[in-house]
């Protein structure tokens, strides 16, 4: 725990003297807060003096008043010193809390950039917002937070129980018993909500499952005319959640209750023997009116013990779930920049080999090959055999288990990653656009093009009547807030994406399996005048697809089993000969017609 | 059905997508809310009146301090015409019953007080608490009743996160406010009792301190105002930086391909130190606040000292009295620092009550007939469509003029391109929408005569998304319907070959589904759809068949499951592989929403129409690619 809490460290460091500032402003701050029972002692035992005196020794009332003035003025004095005092040090305490949440999560943000996708294999989007996001909260919470209040706690008692030993040295010995008692009660019970509010969290968020999944299915719920039932699982959950909620609350109140009274003993200490001292005139009633007010001071803080543990706790998880994060070394180590010659298009695999970290089996098995500038190749085979795989390879989003891979006739690790991915463009199977404009989402790697080439090469991947349906042509904003493309448009806009960079080496990975075939063939007909001299990748697992191309490469779990054209692989009477058979007759028939480029509602 | 919403297309669902963020206080919301409190509003009655007799406890303890042992023992003077509550009396009860001494007494009753008051006070908390989450529980379960019975126009419409954070997070909004609501008056009846106390010893010291109320309603008005607008600020900041980085991350293959990182973390950096700057703003005006709010009240001692101390010379008040004064300062600050703490909440919740009233009083459904025929157990399975006219949006006809009947037990596949009309009409069978022009008769009984929880029973659909809901896949299966056995969902799988995926998994039929779950492949996603149908028998069947591409051996079993879940049914498929078309006794072409053809195989190809043209098309591609 202590250890990934010292890793915060350099975060406070950048701003030393402010939290140093702050600590002392803190100290000075219970100070001026301790000192005001001591005045209203003071004050208590004028008006006792006074009233007296008012009877006994004929003093006046101008006389009696007077002496009361100067704690009345002190004490207001330190009520606005101790005002300012706290202003100062919470301010630069919590600015110092808000500078590592916004280092941490710029830095989070620049790290996640460098992973590859066995990390992101490793964690899901959804945990990775938590930790950016709660646990940079719950750090900057335990810098703001828990590190002020358990100074708080400690000063306060510090100050607080040597003005009490000032006044009473037996009263404060006999006040300290109990005190372990509260802080332990604190500590226990504090934990114990700490977990339920946890459970109850959890309750919350499985409810909000529920209530989503439930609603996504709700066609299927109602088809199925399933609602009563779904209500009454739905009413499980709901009564459970009530049940917990419940829990915490019953448990929470407890300490509020617990507190109140282990403070009620220690004022009956005061009341019992504090009396009695009175009584022998060893203390006067001013010192018994300020031990209580010492009391509630110093008790105050103690209550708050349970709160701070967690803070600390929460806060040493958070640091080491963010740690992990930061720890991790990108799987693909960059190189300095160098200068290279631009690509001509030129690729050769020399024995290649892949398999994933946690499976048995190879992905990619013994795999080679050449591919001349120009050429379009098809890369053809099932699900699962390694068509994803092998592409990944070539922009160094995963990197061979053994072989080379040469690009120009350089192994493919001595480019830098920009370098690389600036001329080896690939073009992902599922097809991810921002919530961004049509066009920013086509120009993505530059957002200076010109409107002229991101139309260009829009049309190229088939999207003109798309653009022209949309009142707002290219500058139409996607996502949630905006227009939803279909399946075979958001291909189609990934794939103009690709195309606008006209790199050297353009691999597409599956990006035709939403567009119909009339589509794709108009789409191939431009790509091969626009990539003549480029070299081209195709995946597919598409006959018809991958007809298209000049060389087709079969890979069976993961291994090459045919290469030729279309026509040889056809004559060969092989495994692309069955597939081919096989397709044909569960084709799309409909795709034929079908109008790809609509958005309708019947889909 | 002239006040009721029953057509879609003349409501505006937009107001299920609009911010509510500040909502004015408003008390009809409020009376409203305390609809589902009033069932539970013995237990809320009873609770309030122990928080009453807790503060009667708590506010007496002082006296007993100030008034008993102060004035009485230590100074030796208790002025019994300055109020003490009776405690005087009572102390001098105790020592009359236990023969103990004064102090003692005062210390044995301040001890069962302390114990007393708590222990009621704990009491008072819990049950306040059951009776919010009982009633908040109540509805959150009519709430969700309510939207899981609104027709499928609605959810075209309106996005399923709209809805949900309906069911959750604005119901939790309420439960803050309610519980808020129990911490305002266990902070206001003990200062309403601590006043009164205060008014009947001293009535000018007491107005003295009353003065401070107005300074911090005041300041704690201006706070609010002050952070108000930069609470939004922040709040926009944020969810701007959550979604940039959820972008980012969903997209992160396409950033990196893409060479964007730098400039993407530029536009990351500049939304956050928006956000940081805003922050600090904030921090500024909250430390401001806070440490004003919780040290300013110190100053009440020095008044009390001079006001009080003067009365104390005087001889007007006793010195216990004065000390009396010092220890009500707590009651009198903590009102007014938890009602600056709830009027956040209260702003929240009464936006929150607004959209979950606006969810509730949204009655959009399908007409539902007033006196339903009641269905035979067993349906012959006989369909007609007569002159069938449809459309969403009034004028934009998505059917026209439909007729067809399928008798008992044929298959009869809907062929047509995409926005032919194929899912709309199995969607009106389904009686998912009204339809107005046109009838369908089930068994020649017209289907709006018919509850529509009746028809969806005998009609068993399967959608190209097979929805998985979290749980084993033998309450997918099932799907809540207890009347089908373990044994019926084997046997259910087995018929649509999905029984040795099943029990390959890890836990079998016992094995945990979850949604978007990986675990599945789409073929065995389309086998779990067969099974659900089969296990629940309909008479009716009805295929939106899938078009994504599934490898040929998994699609070969599904061919075979869809054989299996036909038999001895009238099945509608709406088909999209040459294979499951060949397989039907009919085949119906739909284009831009009328019936262009309908007949077998055989006839449609001698007809040489639509249908042909289609295989025509197939068939010389593949010729095409032999030659090539």
């Amino acid at each position: 725990m202590i250890k990934s809490l010292l890793r915060l460290l350099p975060y406070i460091q950048k701003h030393a003297l402010r939290f140093w500032a702050g600590m002392a402003g803190l100290l000075f701050a219970r100070v001026f807060e301790a000192l005001i029972p001591l005045f209203v002692k003071r004050g208590v035992d004028e008006i006792a003096a006074g009233h007296e005196g008012f009877d006994l020794s004929g003093i006046t009332y101008d006389q009696a008043m007077s002496a009361l003035i100067y704690p009345c003025l002190a004490i207001i004095a330190c009520v606005f010193a101790q005002v300012l005092v706290t202003i100062f040090s919470r301010t630069m305490i919590r600015k110092i809390g808000m500078e590592a949440a916004y280092d941490l999560r710029n830095r989070v943000y620049a790290h996640l950039q460098k992973q590859g996708p066995g990390f992101f294999m490793k964690f899901s989007i959804g945990d990775l917002m938590a930790r950016a996001i709660n646990d940079i909260g719950l750090v900057r919470m335990v810098i703001a937070g828990a590190s002020r209040m358990t100074l708080v706690v400690i000063f306060t008692a510090i100050v607080g129980i040597s003005f009490m030993f000032s006044l009473s040295v037996k009263l404060t010995l006999l006040l300290l018993l109990p005190m372990p008692v509260i802080v332990l009660v604190g500590w226990y019970y504090g934990k114990k909500i700490y977990a339920l509010s946890h459970f109850v969290q959890e309750g919350f968020s499985g409810l909000s499952t529920f209530v989503q999944e439930n609603l996504n299915g709700i066609r299927t719920v109602q088809a199925m005319a399933q609602e009563s039932e779904e209500v009454a699982r739905f009413e499980t959950i709901n009564q459970k959640y009530a049940d917990d909620n419940l829990a915490l609350f019953t448990n929470a109140s407890l300490l509020g209750a617990l507190m109140p009274v282990l403070a009620g003993l220690c004022i009956l200490v005061i009341l019992g023997f504090g009396t009695h001292l009175v009584a022998t005139g060893d203390i006067t009633i001013g010192t018994l009116v300020a031990l209580l007010a010492y009391l509630n001071l110093v008790l105050w803080p103690m209550r708050e013990a349970g709160t701070i543990v967690t803070q600390w706790q929460r806060g040493a998880s958070a640091s080491a779930r963010l740690f992990e994060i930061l720890d991790s070394e990108p799987e693909i180590q960059d190189r300095p920049s160098e200068e290279f010659p631009r690509m001509t298009g030129n690729i050769s695999l020399q024995n290649v080999s892949y398999r994933y970290e946690d499976k048995d089996v190879f992905a990619l098995e013994d795999v080679s090959f050449d591919v001349a500038p120009g050429e379009m190749i098809a890369i053809l085979g099932r699900v699962g055999a390694g068509k994803s795989t092998l592409l990944r390879l070539f922009v160094r989003l995963l990197e061979p288990t053994s072989g080379k891979i040469l690009l120009n006739n350089h192994p493919i690790d001595q480019f830098p990653l920009a370098t690389l991915r600036e001329q080896v463009c690939l073009v992902l199977q599922d097809p991810f656009l921002f919530a961004d404009s049509l066009g920013d989402n086509i120009a993505y790697d530059d957002i200076g093009r010109s409107q002229e080439q991101i139309r260009e090469s829009a049309h190229a991947a088939a999207l003109k009547d798309t653009i022209e349906r949309f009142p707002e042509g290219l500058e139409t904003v996607l996502g949630e807030r905006g227009v939803t493309l279909s399946g075979g448009q958001k291909q189609r806009t990934a794939l103009a994406r690709g195309l606008i960079r006209g790199t050297p080496i353009l691999i597409l990975d599956d990006c035709f399996s939403a567009v119909d075939t009339e589509t794709e063939e108009h789409i191939f007909a431009g790509l091969k005048k626009l990539r003549a001299d480029k070299t081209t990748l195709i995946v597919s697992h598409r006959v018809s697809t991958a007809r298209h191309a000049d060389r087709i490469i079969v890979l069976d779990e993961g291994r090459i089993i045919e290469t030729g054209s279309h026509a040889q692989l056809l004559a060969s009477g092989g495994f692309y000969a069955d597939l081919e058979k096989a397709q044909s007759q569960q084709g799309h028939l409909i795709g034929r017609l079908a109008d790809t480029g609509g958005g309708g509602r019947d889909d | 059905m002239t006040d009721t919403q029953t057509h879609a297309d003349a409501l505006d669902h937009s107001i299920f997508e609009a911010d509510i963020h500040g909502q004015a206080f408003n008390a009809q919301l409020l009376g409203r809310i305390f609809q589902w409190v009033k069932p539970h509003g013995r237990l809320g009655l009873i609770s309030i009146a122990l928080a009453c007799f807790a503060s009667l406890l708590a506010v007496l303890l002082p006296v007993i301090i100030a008034r008993v042992v102060i004035d009485g023992i230590i100074v030796g003077n208790a002025d019994r015409a300055i109020p003490d509550f009776g405690m005087i009396d009572l102390t001098d009860w105790l020592v009359g019953l236990t023969g103990l001494g004064t102090l003692t007494s005062a210390c044995i009753l301040y001890g069962v007080f302390t114990l007393v008051c708590h222990t009621v006070y704990h009491i008072h908390r819990v049950t306040f608490a059951r009776t919010v989450l009982r009633s908040l529980r109540d509805m959150r379960h009519d709430l969700f009743q309510h939207m899981e019975h609104r027709p499928s126009s609605f959810y075209d419409k309106v996005a399923v996160g709209r809805v949900m954070t309906r069911v959750t997070n604005d119901v939790q909004a309420l439960f803050e406010l309610l519980m808020g609501v129990g911490q305002l008056v266990g902070e206001f009846i003990p200062f309403f009792i601590a006043l009164a106390l205060m008014f009947s010893i001293d009535v000018e010291l007491t107005l003295w301190l009353l003065v401070s109320i107005p300074i911090f309603v005041v300041v704690t008005w201006f706070f609010r105002q002050a952070t108000r607008r930069v609470y939004r600020l922040i709040r926009n900041s944020v969810s701007k930086l959550n979604q940039n980085l959820q972008e980012n991350l969903s997209g992160m293959a396409v950033v990196q391909l893409s060479n964007r990182e730098e400039h993407n973390f530029d536009v990351y950096n500049t939304i956050n130190s928006d956000n940081r700057d805003q922050e600090m703003h904030a921090i500024r005006l909250e430390v401001l606040y806070g440490a004003f709010m919780d040290n300013m009240v110190n100053i009440a001692l020095a008044v009390i000292i001079w006001v009080g101390g003067g009365s104390v010379v005087q001889g007007a008040i006793s010195l216990g009295s004065v000390i009396l004064f010092t220890q009500f300062i707590d009651m009198f600050i903590r009102p007014i620092r938890a009602l600056g703490q709830q009027y956040n909440v209260l702003f929240r919740a009464m936006a929150s009550a607004e959209r979950i009233f606006q969810a509730l009083d949204w009655s959009e459904h399908v007409r539902e007939p007033v006196d339903p025929v009641e269905l035979p157990p067993r349906l012959e399975g006989k369909l007609e469509f007569r002159n069938l006219t449809f459309g969403y949006e009034p004028g934009q006809d998505v059917l026209h003029d439909v007729s067809v009947v399928i008798k008992p037990g044929e298959k009869l596949a809907i062929v047509g391109p995409t926005g032919s009309g194929k899912s709309t009409l199995i969607r009106l069978l389904g009686r998912f929408y009204d339809f107005e022009n046109g009838c369908i008769f089930l068994d020649d009984i017209d289907l709006n005569r018919i509850d529509s929880q009746e028809i969806r029973r005998r009609i068993g659909v399967v959608l190209q998304d097979f929805h998985i809901f979290s749980g084993t896949v033998l309450d997918n299966i099932k799907l809540g319907n207890p009347r089908i056995t373990r044994d019926q969902v084997i046997a259910a799988a087995m018929g649509v070959n999905a029984h040795d995926f099943i029990t390959s998994l890890p836990q079998g039929y016992d094995t945990a589904l979850v949604e978007r779950g990986q675990n599945l492949s789409q073929g065995q996603r389309q086998l779990l759809a067969f099974a659900r149908v089969l296990a629940a028998d309909p008479e009716i069947l009805i295929l939106d068949e899938a078009t994504a591409s599934i490898d040929t051996e998994t699609e070969q079993m599904i061919q075979q499951a869809l054989k299996e879940i036909m038999k001895g049914r009238t099945s509608i498929l709406i088909a999209h592989r040459l294979q499951t078309i060949q397989e039907a006794d009919r085949i119906l072409v739909l284009k831009d929403g009328e019936v262009k053809e309908i007949g077998s195989h055989v006839e449609l190809m001698d007809l040489k129409g639509v249908y042909y043209t289609l295989n025509q098309l197939q068939f010389q591609d593949v010729s095409i690619e032999v030659q090539g």
